[in-house]
């Protein structure tokens, strides 16, 4: 029989692959992105390094002002709707025969080619030409700020409700039994009990998809790529469609790398106050 | 009234895929009289256009490439959920990288493949997806919930640790090794982004390729829900097969 010590070192080993990919494909970059950022580089020619100057030059950028704001206001009409359709649908389907039908059918979404999403979405819903236009009033989405920020939420809201239903169910089943029937020989009404017994105890399930849901948003910007891309007049570009356009369409890394860098420090910012939130709980 | 509103909300979800399967098989003429309600139609031409336009080629790149991604991340998950399981304090290490999303590392991830000389290579769409702090995740979830005096009794046995995970716990995981691999593959299928700036045109994914297609031929409906549908197939028939089992493995992963 051999040590445990021995054993420990084995157990470590199984873990080196992750951790090897992990590394150079995530550390490295997460590190090396400070490096990029102090450079002029098309990825062309050779970097040029200029200190801080992207930095200097990403605080007086309008266009940076424009997209932060246009990402606050995506996670604040996704955040919202994201919750309240989880719960809504979760409460919905509860009991019912069709349950795992619909839970199925609304995991879906997250699960095909956001592409082939985009073409359907882009075909049915195009406004005049598409063939919902047909017979419903479809808004003009790509000229109007407010329609195609619309448009780009109800998309990511398509592709991860199942996962927020899922969620939300999984907290639901978990709630025993006994606590509603003692509320209900108490005497609670059917909506007291859902507003004083359950909705309480689902708080960990709100602050999880809270959690997972501004991390959504901080991010989401293939829908954005595929069907606004950024527009009109930018209402749609969020951060992180920004250092995109930056990166590869203006072909100005270093100065993408300064807003990535921006960007993770804001994301590690949301991710830490919400640790603390969770903890709380 | 509550029936209704389910059924309503599961139709809104599921009308993009109706659409997409029905537009397919449309006779241009009908996407191009303006109306597509003005008739019906049905016609093969629109998959036949695909094959001129490199479709399959493409299909059978992505699926191999999608394919080796979901089996080396589902291998290093089940090594690094082993590690986890027996006590290896790594957690918060997976836990990091799961904050961070990935598509934000999309700008140093290119300087890093740059560094590497991978740039424009199939290595590039496949190497940075070998490992996943998500599948780690789920593979790791569902060890724990297996009793670990499996694994002491087969210590007890004489057998190896190599062995012991590879002959007695990874079967007894396996229907979640499979939905965590689907889930890799979806994700990796899935991309768009970054298949399109870390490798040229030789190597693009099909989702890149469809993106292309649709900047070339916005008009044609016809063609582009085609190609739309054949590219969903794949993903679509390996959810059919194993929906209860990705459904369940999310949900012991949301559960914990």
């Amino acid at each position: 029989m051999r040590g445990t010590r021995l054993r420990r070192l084995e157990h470590g080993l199984f873990a080196l692959p992750a951790l090897g990919f992990l590394g150079v494909f995530f550390f490295y970059p997460f590190l090396e992105v400070v490096r990029f950022s102090t450079w002029r580089w098309s990825g062309l020619r050779a970097p040029e390094p200029v200190g801080l100057k992207n930095y200097a030059e990403l605080v007086s950028d309008p266009l940076f002002w424009q997209s932060a704001k246009a990402t606050f206001l995506f996670a604040l009409w996704v955040l919202p709707s994201f919750l309240l359709l989880s719960i809504l649908i979760a409460f919905l389907i509860e009991g019912q025969p069709y349950e795992r039908f619909v839970k199925g059918a609304l995991f879906l979404p997250g699960l095909v080619t956001v592409g082939a999403a985009s073409t359907a979405w882009y075909t049915l819903l195009a406004p005049e030409y598409g063939a919902l236009a047909a017979f419903l009033p479809i808004p003009a989405w790509d000229q109007e700020p407010f329609w195609a920020m619309a448009m780009v939420v109800a998309f990511t809201l398509w592709r991860y409700l199942g996962y927020g239903v899922l969620v939300v169910s999984a907290h639901l089943k978990a709630i025993p039994s006994e606590l509603v029937e003692a509320a209900r020989v108490d005497g609670a009404r059917p909506f007291e009990v859902t507003r004083y017994v359950v909705l309480p105890l689902l708080r960990p399930a709100v602050l999880f998809l809270l959690v997972v849901g501004s991390v959504l948003a901080l991010q989401s910007y293939v829908a954005v790529f595929l069907l606004t891309r950024g527009g009109p007049y930018g209402a749609t570009r969020v951060l992180g469609y920004f250092v995109y356009e930056l990166g590869f369409e203006n072909f100005r890394l270093g100065y993408a790398a300064a807003a990535t860098a921006v960007l993770l420090v804001l994301t590690l910012l949301v991710a830490l106050a919400q640790g603390k939130l969770l903890e709380e709980r | 009234m509550r029936h209704a509103l389910v059924f309503g909300i599961v139709l809104a979800v599921l009308l993009p895929f109706f659409w997409m399967a029905y537009a397919a098989f449309l006779p241009p003429e009908i996407v191009y009289s303006g109306d597509v309600l003005s008739g019906f139609g049905f016609t093969l031409e629109n998959l036949r256009k695909l094959a001129p336009e490199g479709f399959w080629p493409r299909l059978f790149f992505s699926l191999w490439v999608s394919g080796a991604v979901a089996l080396a991340q589902v291998l290093t998950a089940l090594l690094a959920a082993y590690a986890l399981w027996n006590g290896v304090r790594l957690w918060a290490v997976f836990l990091f990288t799961l904050a961070i999303p990935a598509e934000l590392l999309l700008v140093p991830l290119f300087g890093v493949l740059h560094q590497l000389r991978l740039l424009d290579t199939p290595w590039a769409l496949l190497l940075p997806f070998f490992a996943s702090p998500f599948t780690v995740l789920l593979v790791y979830q569902a060890m724990r919930s297996l009793p670990y005096s499996l694994v002491e009794a087969a210590r007890i046995d004489g057998a190896g640790e190599g062995r012991i995970l590879f002959s007695v716990v990874a079967p007894l995981v396996f229907p979640n090794l499979v939905a965590a691999g689907v889930l890799a593959f979806a994700a990796h299928w899935n991309l768009v982004l970054f298949p399109r700036v870390a490798v040229g045109e030789r190597y693009w994914t099909l989702q890149v390729w469809i993106a292309d297609l649709a900047r070339r031929y916005p008009a044609d409906w016809g063609l582009l829900s085609a190609a739309a549908l054949l590219s969903t197939l794949p993903l679509f028939l390996l959810y059919l097969l194993f929906e209860r089992r990705i459904v369940e493995t999310f949900e012991g992963s949301v559960k914990g």
